[in-house]
């Protein structure tokens, strides 16, 4: 077997991030860029256009025919034309969490729009999961909408929430009400990081339901965009705590890339998998 | 898969109009291509049929235009329709008799029911009380059994059919109409499997939403005109420059008779599937070719083409009982990686042939998936997810 290098790109409803990474003979995967971008009202294609040559160059390929497999995941229509295949969001965190974490057997990928809880075995086959439904409360755009009401950044918010020393309750149901909530605290002047600690509690809340419901075992690894903020960790502990066997909650500098990294390296598989069945150029003219 | 060059007017658009405007007509509920085609001449007429039979050359031979009802979409409110069912069965008898309550079916002279099921043989009743003008027609294909008994007993309904709608129209009955109208079909069976060969081949080439689009407007077109229209679609459609990506090569079943809407024909492709084949819009130039010989009598011809010759299927009776082992064996010869059954909620004859399909599935070790949709389905979400990683379990823990 020979190396094989591919990419993964992960569009997401906020922001797109792809990966280029190495699958060596022996199956170990090594990740030579990783990049992401917010889609800000652009077009997505045109900032797909513009990160992916990015990655390409980061992990130094010359162009997008040296890879052998491109692999979209998430929305991955924007890819089409780009893509050599698409892999379902849920299949390609499994793997990706594996890969930065391979004592995990949860993955809990929290993005913009959905979190879901998904249980593996050591090969990242997918043995079960549970995801939210269609409302946004517990998911980034919302902690996103809350930082930009009360003025704080994005990368700011896990901070200041453990900072403080007690959460002001929030309703745990709609997105809607705990943003009304969030307004009338602040003209109650309640200070920033109890808020936040109050938002992060409730997210927690909800997470916490959704791996009990995934039957989620073993340590979890947090990815998608919510992964890097440490209050939401810190609640999701406490929360979790609460149980006998609660697991141990961790996430990795790169949990946000989780989805890119895990469809690239099932391209790999994919290509490896068609290229002993039949020389892929030849049966149906795949990259 | 060969195809002859652009012919119709049709074919002097971009592929991209020809697809907008036959969305269009898709979702337009006013038949206008019905409508314009029975303007052109005072004498024309139109009748519509149930799924999923529809005897079109006799039809066409009487100066009729065989016109497929499949319910009523995902862009029609039923209100009346609701009034006449009970809420345990498929959205197909409501949204068809919204339709008809509505005036959108204003255009057809006649509707003929075929014993698909219950509900559209109760369908047939209800249809005739409410529009006792105009001709109404339950037909009954003969399932099994003394197969000469069936033929005779098929050819002497065609007759009846044919002289009654020839009464609508004001034509003589005559042999010579309807050769001419079973080589017509023949063409237009002949583009439907140059349609289907195309997607068995280069799938990436030929979208199923653009495939079924194209179906669902020979249910309103006359025969060679609509043949020409798949002609200068395949013509169009395979000159694109569409890379092949790496998708699952999957089957539809159960989607036969109450349609699902085209959102959820994409929702599967882009879920990282090529829908191959499927059984979308059965009694569409499916059929064997009647034989046209001038020698034989055209309406035994047509007969014993029903008998011999009808696609097997869920509302066909299975003598053998080997329909599982065949949808198998399909789906190896068509190299297909899965197959995927969507049936419409309550669908009896779907639903009921489901679990000895699956049970031969599973012995042959072919992998399928099930899920249920409504006609007015209007979220996609799940059925893409459960797509989406049907095909990613074929593609990586599988034998694709």
């Amino acid at each position: 077997m020979h190396r094989l290098t591919t990419a993964g790109i992960d569009i997401g409803s906020s922001a797109i991030k792809v990966a280029v990474v190495d699958e060596e003979a022996d199956g170990q995967i090594t990740v030579r860029s990783a990049v992401s971008e917010r889609i800000r009202r652009r077009a997505p294609a045109q900032v797909l256009g513009l990160i992916f040559e990015r990655a390409l160059a980061e992990a130094r390929v010359g162009a997008a025919a040296d890879l052998a497999y491109i692999a979209s995941t998430g929305e991955g229509d924007v890819a089409q034309g780009l893509r050599t295949g698409h892999f379902y969001g849920m299949t390609s965190h499994a793997r990706g969490g594996l890969i930065l974490e391979p004592r995990a057997r949860t993955v809990l990928d929290v993005g913009a729009l959905y979190a879901r809880a998904i249980q593996v075995d050591e090969h990242a086959k997918v043995l079960s999961y549970r995801m939210t439904s269609q409302c946004a409360a517990g998911t980034g755009q919302f902690v996103e909408n809350i930082a930009r009401y009360l003025g704080v950044r994005l990368d700011e918010v896990g901070d200041i929430s453990n900072a403080a020393q007690r959460a002001e309750p929030v309703s745990g149901i709609c997105a809607v009400l705990a943003e009304t909530d969030v307004i009338n605290m602040v003209s109650r002047g309640i200070a920033t990081g109890e808020i936040l600690r109050g938002i992060h509690e409730s997210i927690a809340q909800q997470l916490a339901k959704l791996l009990r419901a995934a039957r989620g075992k073993g340590p979890v690894l947090m990815t998608g965009g919510l992964a890097a903020d440490a209050g939401l960790r810190a609640a999701l502990t406490r929360r979790l705590g609460e149980d006998d066997k609660a697991p141990e909650i961790l996430s990795h500098p790169r949990s946000l890339y989780a989805g890119a990294i895990g469809a690239a390296a099932w391209g790999a598989f994919r290509h490896r998998k068609l290229e002993r069945a039949a020389p892929i150029d030849q049966e149906a003219g795949l990259a | 898969m060969t195809a002859t060059p652009p012919t119709t007017a049709e074919a002097a658009r971009p592929l991209t109009t020809l697809l907008a405007d036959l969305e269009a007509s898709h979702r337009s509920l006013g038949m206008e291509r019905v409508r314009s085609w029975k303007a052109a001449a005072p004498e024309r007429r139109a009748i519509g049929c149930l799924p999923v039979f529809a005897p079109r050359e006799v039809l066409w031979a009487a100066g009729a235009l065989p016109v497929f009802i499949r319910g009523g979409g995902d862009q029609l409110e039923t209100i009346r329709g609701d009034a006449y069912y009970q809420s345990y069965i498929c959205r197909l008898p409501r949204s068809t008799l919204e339709l008809g309550l509505g005036g959108w079916l204003d255009a057809l002279d006649g509707m003929i029911f075929p014993n698909t099921c219950d509900v559209i043989r109760n369908l047939s009743g209800v249809w005739s009380s409410l529009f006792p003008a105009k001709l109404t027609r339950f037909l009954d294909p003969p399932q099994a059994g003394d197969q000469a008994a069936g033929i005779r007993f098929w050819r002497s309904e065609l007759s009846a059919l044919y002289r009654d709608v020839c009464a609508l129209s004001g034509r003589e009955p005559a042999p010579e109409a309807l050769r001419a109208a079973i080589l017509a079909y023949h063409q237009a069976r002949r583009a439907a499997r140059r349609l289907e060969a195309a997607r068995i081949e280069t799938p990436w080439r030929f979208p199923v939403d653009e495939t079924y689009l194209l179906r669902r407007a020979g249910d309103v077109m006359p025969p060679l005109e609509w043949a020409r229209l798949v002609d200068d679609y395949l013509v169009a459609a395979g000159a694109r420059t569409v890379r092949p990506e790496d998708r699952i090569r999957v089957l539809v079943q159960g989607a036969f008779c109450e349609q699902p809407p085209l959102g959820l024909l994409r929702a599967l492709e882009r879920a990282g599937c090529y829908v191959i084949a499927d059984d979308l819009t059965l009694g569409h130039l499916d059929s064997d070719d009647p034989d046209p010989d001038p020698g034989l009598d055209p309406l035994q011809a047509l007969a014993e083409a029903e008998m011999v010759g009808r696609t097997a299927s869920a509302v066909r009776y299975d003598a053998q009982g080997d329909r599982g082992r065949c949808l198998a064996a399909e789906a190896k010869r068509l190299h297909a990686d899965g197959i995927i059954f969507a049936a419409p909620s309550f669908c009896d004859p779907a639903l009921l042939d489901q679990p000895r399909l699956t049970k031969a599935l599973g012995d042959a070790q072919v992998p399928y998936t099930a899920f249920k949709y409504a006609e007015n389905t209007g979220q996609f979400q799940s059925i893409r997810e459960q797509a989406g990683t049907f095909a990613d379990s074929v593609k990586l823990w599988g034998h694709a």
